[in-house]
């Protein structure tokens, strides 16, 4: 999906932002709310960001209370996913470790697409630095994000911050590449020259002409990236370079989990099984999105 | 290099177009030339990595000289030291000759096992190739065979199963797959070994590399098959594909010869987009699976602070991750040459 995406992204360029956009995207919703598959994805993502947002309300137990008398109980009535190796409460640490590894995928998919975006447009708006700015980008294509976790966490240290800047080294050169190509596009409308011919300044029209025509592209492919962020912010928690015991991560706790696998594979299914649904309902929205908000993005 | 990737990627669709017959195979001269070329533009991410693997170095926390002189040595003695490892230095120079040491395959000693860093890839590099490429074999004719039944089929119950495979394929986290396998095949059932690695293939490792490799390989399906689907798919339309039935040519003929093989130009692109899942993805199936690869070793070496270990692994991981995007760039050659025309 990725490919598609980047593959068509440099052609034809955006529609100028207009008043009649604002009906467009409101009958986009209304298209994605008649789609089932993204109907199910989305409330199954919503379900998921709710209950991470209000963890306190929700989750049944302290997730960092344990309990030696309780240690890896099955699922029961009074622990509905059981309870791991040191008598925590699971379902109250999925809650919390979803909290966890949504925040870490966000702080990589937002910061990164941030930056990648702000180099994409810069690029596309001075070409003088075009060929500087992409270089720069081939560079960092040229590390693999587990990668970049791994070293990044030998030289700091394994946690969050490792995981984190990962995510966000792995999201930019993906965007700059995006915007850059959407950006280039609009560079060559008519209205363009039109704002510079006013005497809009340079800021001005990168904001108002360029940037704001660009970030629904920019937007989409986000959306269509933070599922993969997610898979490599767990694996990276998973080998144990992303936040450190006793912090409820899903990563992470499906590597404890490991250790028990054989007496109860449930304490290291559950939280797997959570990364797997965040991200099919994150692809199968993203998808959806794409095909209402963005059709040129796809195939 | 991969700006040439972004490139193939803009001529996806145009590339699935070529029809096989009228293509000529690239020859020796130009292919070389193609060659020289993709590896003076990989220079700069190699310079990249060799920085970043040099960085790491420099934060092991202690002065080296201080080590080797030992507690108690003299200032003088110290200094001397330091200027013998090139540590008085400018940064910039050290890092030249921290180049220079790399090419004569100088990576230093273990911190932990005191063994050379350069003995340890050794021994670690086999597995890590004969995992990943018993992983491609595994996934490539499968994801092949699923994204071509699924385009011939276009719109049935049969199209969208392998669909849905492939998004849940896509979704599904390495380490996941490679728990249910070793709980449900490993252990529950007792069919196959899932700690270690036996020997090489030859020798009887067979057994002991299926579930590792299946764990890999089962990764890359879903996206191989999904990208083959839309590029049949485009291929069956195309004029050449219309004539070949209206010369009279068996349907199955028309699929293997004309549509698939033309078809194999985006995958091969995708391949190559996917080495960085297929890399991340070794290192989490070589840790869970104590399989004795380069990703255990990086992985072990950041966890005990062993940092020149870490450096040399992690310096052969972004190696190879360039090497097979160069070795993706040569097949995409041979296989579209109006790559080389330009």
């Amino acid at each position: 999906m990725t490919v598609d995406a980047i593959g068509t992204a440099r052609t034809g360029p955006a529609p100028i932002v207009s008043e009649s956009a604002l009906p467009a995207r409101a009958s986009a919703l209304r298209r994605l709310a008649r789609d089932s598959v993204a109907l199910i994805a989305g409330s199954i993502l919503a379900l998921f960001v709710l209950a991470s947002a209000v963890a306190p309300l929700v989750a049944p137990y302290d997730p960092y209370f344990t309990n030696m008398s309780k240690v890896i109980q099955p699922p029961s009535a009074m622990h509905w996913f059981g309870t791991d190796n040191a008598g925590r409460d699971i379902l109250s640490r999925v809650i919390y470790g979803t909290r966890n590894t949504l925040l870490i995928g966000l702080a990589g998919v937002v910061i990164g697409g941030f930056l990648g975006g702000l180099l994409g447009i810069l690029a596309a708006f001075y070409r003088r630095i075009d060929g500087v700015i992409m270089r720069l980008v081939d560079v960092m294509l040229a590390f693999p994000a587990i990668l970049i976790g791994l070293a990044v966490a030998a030289i700091s240290g394994a946690g969050i911050l490792a995981v984190v800047t990962a995510l966000i080294i792995a999201t930019v050169p993906d965007i700059a590449r995006v915007s850059r190509g959407s950006a280039v596009g609009v560079m060559s409308q008519e209205y363009m020259e039109a704002g510079r011919a006013i005497g809009l300044s340079d800021l001005a029209l990168m904001w108002r002409y360029l940037t704001l025509n660009c970030i629904s592209t920019i937007f989409v492919f986000l959306t269509l990236r933070f599922g993969q962020i997610i898979l490599i912010g767990s694996a990276l928690g998973f080998l144990g370079m992303g936040a450190q015991p006793p912090t409820a991560e899903l990563g992470m706790m499906a590597a404890q989990g490991r250790d028990f696998l054989f007496m109860a594979p449930h304490v290291a299914v559950i939280p797997s099984l959570a990364i797997f649904l965040i991200v099919l309902a994150a692809n199968l929205f993203g998808d959806a999105l794409r095909d209402v908000l963005d059709p040129r993005l796809q195939q | 290099m991969q700006h040439n990737i972004s490139r193939r990627l803009a001529e996806l669709e145009l590339s699935a177009y070529h029809p096989k017959n009228g293509a000529q195979r690239v020859g020796g001269d130009g292919m070389g030339r193609q060659i020289i070329h993709r590896l003076l533009i990989s220079l700069p991410a190699l310079l990249g990595v060799l920085f970043l693997c040099f960085c790491l170095l420099q934060v092991v926390p202690a002065d080296p000289a201080i080590i080797i002189a030992g507690p108690d040595a003299k200032k003088e003695t110290v200094e001397a030291i330091r200027k013998d490892l090139g540590l008085d230095q400018p940064i910039v120079l050290q890092f030249v000759n921290y180049i220079g040491r790399v090419a004569q395959g100088d990576l230093g000693r273990s911190i932990i096992s005191n063994k050379k860093v350069i003995e340890e890839l050794a021994y670690t590099i086999g597995p890590t190739v004969e995992l990943m490429v018993a992983a491609m074999l595994l996934a490539v004719p499968v994801g092949l065979l699923l994204g071509t039944l699924a385009a011939v089929s276009r719109g049935s119950i049969l199209d969208r199963i392998i669909m849905a495979i492939s998004v849940a394929g896509v979704s599904m986290p390495v380490f996941f797959i490679g728990l249910l396998l070793i709980q449900v095949v490993g252990y529950r059932w007792g069919l196959l070994p899932f700690t270690g690695r036996a020997g090489p293939v030859w020798a009887g490792g067979l057994p002991s590399l299926i579930l590792p490799a299946v764990t890999l390989g089962s990764v890359l399906i879903g996206p191989i098959a999904r990208i083959t689907r839309t590029a049949v798919r485009e291929v069956l339309g195309a004029d050449f594909v219309r004539t070949a039935r209206a010369k009279g040519l068996k349907e199955r003929v028309v699929i293997m010869h004309h549509a698939l093989r033309n078809a194999l130009i985006p995958v091969v692109t995708l391949i190559g987009l996917q080495a960085a899942f297929l890399l991340g993805g070794a290192v989490v199936t070589e840790t869970m699976f104590s399989w004795p690869g380069v990703g255990r070793l990086a992985v072990g070496a950041i966890t005990s602070s062993d940092f020149p270990t870490a450096q040399g692994a992690i310096m052969v991981l972004a190696i190879s991750f360039l090497a097979i995007n160069l070795i993706v760039d040569v097949i995409y050659v041979y296989l579209d040459p109006r790559v080389q025309r330009e």
